[in-house]
């Protein structure tokens, strides 16, 4: 029922929407505000309707109705109430409505600030990127043709065909799959909505470029677009920090970036719509420009959508062996992303003729020619991951099957881009104030080049840099540093509220630094023997048993239980024990993993952590997931997982042994080992990794024993697990009974949580007071506990954050510049 | 005016063809077992055997499991690092590596997973390591 008026919520929205658009466009075409008006309501009814929506779809993930598919496959009874409300837009469905909402919010940004002649057309195009992102969730079924996916479809209409609900077609899970652990993280609740923020703000240049193509007016767009392209500008890096930081710390992932498909689909329209504001900036400064300003607007919205065309089609995946969850959105993203580009580049090419352009060339020693220029670079650079992510569509020129490219494809193109706009930022920050020509600027940049070759210098000395390309590097990127932070002193004594550019150019100098070291230079963490037997490997003198040569280093690092080990030179290593935590993740081992500094410092813990993926895991087949630890430092991170254990790996073969048990009718070998113990009372005896003491024992009263008993004795041991420091009290039978005139011994088993070993009291000898205590499933050998960790030092992440945080506020200390000056003339 | 529109066409055009180049040389092809034996650093795509032995040794710090190519031929694969995360989960894995006599021995493997991870990338390619 609910479901169903979900359903028609999208229908009314989406057909609002086509209202509004029609209105709007009327509106535009004949400068009619009364049209415009009533397009505006509509506008606004629209995301009613779709906030409606959204809490009927809430509403049903918060009520656990797993009838619906969405509900079936983001969540589940235990989930938090936080990840609930994050599992909204945890899958495609829900993440389209997040998107259009906040699109819908800042419409209203857009009625209330816009100017004529621009605001009819922007809010049509704004309009129009609706009603296709709405046309995905509509979920009609028109016979011919399947128009968007419901988030409230049911489980019966995602799956007509499933056995289950062909017998019962009102099947009713009981419980659902759940959101992947990954998910059920603080990062998922912060990380996608800024992205879609992001997102629906760099759509504003889009409608800005166009309503200045219809309406002809090519110049005073730049104005109101640019404090929305930098603010799209801020919401997009904020959530590649966030995605990067999450992947970081949280995700395993080994670094804050992969060039993953997914992490490009942001960088790349971060990159061009960059590109934008310096052609904006220019523009009106100087009247110029005007073609690339438009340009690179519509663009950057574009890559939007044809990274969410790659990312959400299924187009990455390889179709010949897979069969993903496909939810049949292909032709409507790409009609989605050829109308947008197709009306974007047509109108541009249509009135191209008459777009200004520039009477005299610029002088290369110009403000305009360099800005032009660094936003070319910014241009090449979104294009060269276009072209990488692209690899599935375009590297069919090549072969039948083509893989993605390698990552050193993105290092050496990126490096040497990043290089020249390392030089371009402080050129063209220095013309951007004054009028330099070649001498008079040669000699305004002898300081910051000496400052620039000392950090150089310094750096080599104290990194140990000696390749000769990141040496080159590196002074490029020490260059931007220095010399746009002169520009930016000169600028807070004279104009402080003008140094957002030249913050903004320290940042990605800094970030340069940052992430070269931090990449080129990431050491692993390991013991002398390791680091001993991966000399021999370089050195092609380890041979395998098959008498090959071993070609790969070992980048792990093996802890025996107390026994410190000499990592790196750098620190004593040892591991202290594990915790077995419940409470947010059951089954979660938290391990301790002591450092020591050789050289004095203060000695710190790492806890790393490891639990099963509740959302995968089956009796009979527990997935670990690992969980990292970061140290931060502000010279360098100390990043840290367990890959194996040893309570893994007998939680591994218990499961194995009872798959065993349960698929062959006779257990062959695998018979559990059995011991037993003879305890005086008092006495302690450590075996198999437990320290096991015989406290006492206590008479059981007869009555609440079977019939027939003569005698119950009851023992009390105490366990303690040495390696998790666990302690357990157990308390074993042992009864006589009497049966047809035989005396017979009653031991029940009595089993250790979390151990899969089982006690029983077995023999009581009165003379000495020992008792017998037979164990089944531990060891007889002592198991060794240990943990096997990556470990890596990874020198100066904290640049990299850093530099993330200056060009957020060089950037947002520029919105509000611009923001300030529109506000002025709204005011006018 | 001419010679400059000259100048820029070339310039683009010899960009345009060393990326190209370059990224021709950077993508390979998915292949088989049979086949990676005459490459250097081949991808070959296929499919978990489950039915076989797998696990990581500590002795040689290896993970070792059999993987059967997409034309049904399956190899023991020999992988320098733990176990990934969610191996079990992939139903699809491509090695990145060389076969030496009947073992393909992989420097770097990716998983791809039937991605309730992050259901807006349903393709999503995660690399081992980083998983």
């Amino acid at each position: 029922m609910l479901g169903l008026i979900g359903k028609v919520l999208i229908t009314l929205s989406f057909l609002s929407a086509t209202a509004s658009l029609f209105l709007y466009y009327q509106g535009a075409k004949n400068d009619d505000d009364s049209k415009l008006k009533i397009g505006n309501w509509l506008f606004g009814l629209k995301g009613l309707f779709l906030t409606a929506a959204s809490a009927v779809l809430v509403y049903l993930l918060f009520t656990h109705q797993f009838q619906y598919y969405y509900v079936f496959n983001y969540t589940s009874l235990d989930l938090q109430a936080k990840y609930l409300w994050s599992a909204f837009y945890g899958g495609q469905e829900g993440s389209f409505m997040l998107w259009i909402l906040f699109s819908w919010l800042f419409g209203f940004g857009l009625m209330r600030w816009t100017r004529a002649p621009y605001k009819a057309p922007v809010l049509f195009f704004l309009a129009l990127t609706q009603v296709f992102l709405l046309s995905m969730i509509l979920g009609w079924d028109l016979g011919f043709l399947k128009l968007g996916a419901s988030p409230f479809r049911t489980i019966a209409e995602e799956m007509p065909n499933a056995p289950f609900i062909q017998a019962n077609p009102d099947f009713i899970p009981n419980d659902g799959t759940g959101l992947n652990d990954l998910l059920k993280s603080p990062w998922m609740m912060i990380h996608p909505p800024i992205l879609f923020v992001g997102f629906s703000m760099m759509t504003i240049p889009y409608c800005f470029a166009m309503a200045a193509l219809w309406k002809r007016k090519y110049n005073e767009w730049v104005g109101p677009a640019l404090p929305w392209t930098l603010s799209a500008n801020v919401s997009l890096l904020t959530a590649i920090f966030l995605g990067g930081y999450w992947a970081y710390v949280t995700l395993s992932f080994g670094g804050f970036w992969a060039w993953d498909p997914v992490e490009n689909a942001s960088l790349v329209p971060w990159l061009i719509g960059t590109a934008g504001i310096h052609t904006m900036i220019i523009q009106r400064k100087s009247s110029v420009a005007q073609k690339s300003s438009i340009l690179f607007a519509i663009l950057a919205y574009v890559a939007i959508v044809y990274e969410t065309f790659l990312t959400r089609s299924g187009i990455l995946a390889d179709a010949s062996v897979h069969s993903f969850v496909d939810l049949g959105l292909y032709n409507q993203l790409l009609a989605f992303m050829l109308v947008i580009t197709g009306v974007g580049l047509g109108m541009f090419f249509w009135r191209y003729k008459e777009l200004p352009s520039q009477e005299k060339e610029s002088q290369i020693l110009s403000r305009e020619f360099m800005t032009f220029t660094g936003a070319i670079m910014l241009l090449i650079l979104g294009l060269v991951i276009i072209l990488g992510t692209s690899s599935p569509i375009i590297g069919l020129l090549f072969n039948d099957n083509p893989t993605p490219p390698e990552i050193s494809f993105y290092n050496q193109w990126s490096m040497p881009i990043a290089m020249i706009m390392a030089v371009l930022t402080v050129i063209g920050q220095y013309l951007f104030w004054k009028k330099y020509n070649w001498e008079s600027l040669s000699s305004a940049l002898v300081y910051p080049l000496l400052v620039t070759s000392a950090c150089t210098i310094l750096t080599m000395i104290v990194g140990e840099v000696r390749d000769p390309y990141y040496v080159l590097y590196i002074f490029t990127a020490f260059f931007a540093v220095v010399g746009n932070a002169w520009v930016m002193i000169r600028l807070i004594i004279q104009k402080p509220k003008l140094i957002g550019g030249s913050v903004t150019h320290v940042g990605f100098g800094v970030l340069l630094i940052g992430i070269l070291i931090s990449s080129a230079y990431n050491k692993p963490m390991i013991d002398q023997t390791t680091a001993a037997y991966n000399e021999r490997v370089k050195n092609g003198e380890v041979k395998d048993e098959m008498g090959f040569t071993i070609t790969e280093p070992v980048t792990m690092l093996n802890l025996e239980l107390k026994e410190p080990k000499i990592v790196n030179g750098k620190y004593v290593v040892t591991y202290v024990g594990y915790d077995l935590v419940n409470q947010n993740r059951p089954g979660q081992q938290t391990y301790k993993v002591l450092f020591e500094p050789i050289d004095g410092g203060k000695p710190f813990y790492m806890y790393p952590e490891l639990y099963p993926m509740l959302a995968t895991s089956t009796q009979d087949n527990v997935q670990w997931s690992v969980d990292p630890d970061v140290r931060t430092g502000l010279i360098s991170d100390i990043y840290l997982y367990v890959a194996g254990s040893s309570y893994v790996k007998q939680r591994n073969d218990i499961i194995a042994r009872r798959a065993n048990i349960n698929t062959t009718a006779t257990p062959e070998g695998e018979v559990p080992e059995t011991q037993t113990i003879r305890f005086s009372k008092g006495e302690t005896v450590v075996v198999g990794g437990f320290e096991m003491q015989f406290i006492d024992y206590a008479m059981e009263d007869t009555t609440a024993l079977p019939p027939n008993t003569n005698i119950g004795v009851r023992a009390q041991v105490k366990l303690a697990h040495l390696a998790s420091d666990q302690q357990y009290m157990l308390e074993p039978l042992f009864a006589l009974y009497n049966e047809d005139g035989d005396t017979y011994v009653f031991a029940p088993e009595v089993e250790l949580p979390n151990h899969d070993i089982t006690f029983s009291f077995t023999k009581v000898y009165p003379e000495s007071g020992e008792i017998d205590l037979t164990i089944t499933g531990l060891d007889e050998e002592y198991q060794d506990e240990w943990i096997l960790i990556v470990a890596e030092e990874k020198p100066l992440i904290s640049v990299v954050w850093l530099g993330t945080f200056l060009l957020m506020i060089g950037f947002s200390v520029s919105i509000l510049r611009h923001w300030d000056r529109e506000r002025k003339k709204n005011k006018d | 005016m001419n010679l400059k529109l000259i100048f820029g066409v070339a310039a683009i055009i010899g960009f345009t063809s060393l990326l190209m180049y370059n990224f021709g040389e950077s993508i390979s092809t998915y292949t088989n077992f049979e086949d990676a034996a005459e490459m250097n650093s081949a991808h070959v795509a296929g499919v978990w055997d489950d039915t076989q032995d797998y696990g990581f040794s500590m002795e040689n710090k290896l993970f070792t499991f059999y993987m059967k190519d997409e034309e049904g031929e399956t190899r023991r694969v020999v992988y320098p690092k733990p176990k990934p995360n969610n191996f079990e989960q992939a139903d699809r894995l491509v090695v990145i590596g060389e076969m030496r006599g009947e073992t393909f021995y992989a420097s770097d493997m990716l998983m791809k997973c039937p991605s309730k991870y992050n259901d807006a990338d349903p393709s999503k390619f995660v690399n081992a390591s980083e998983s």
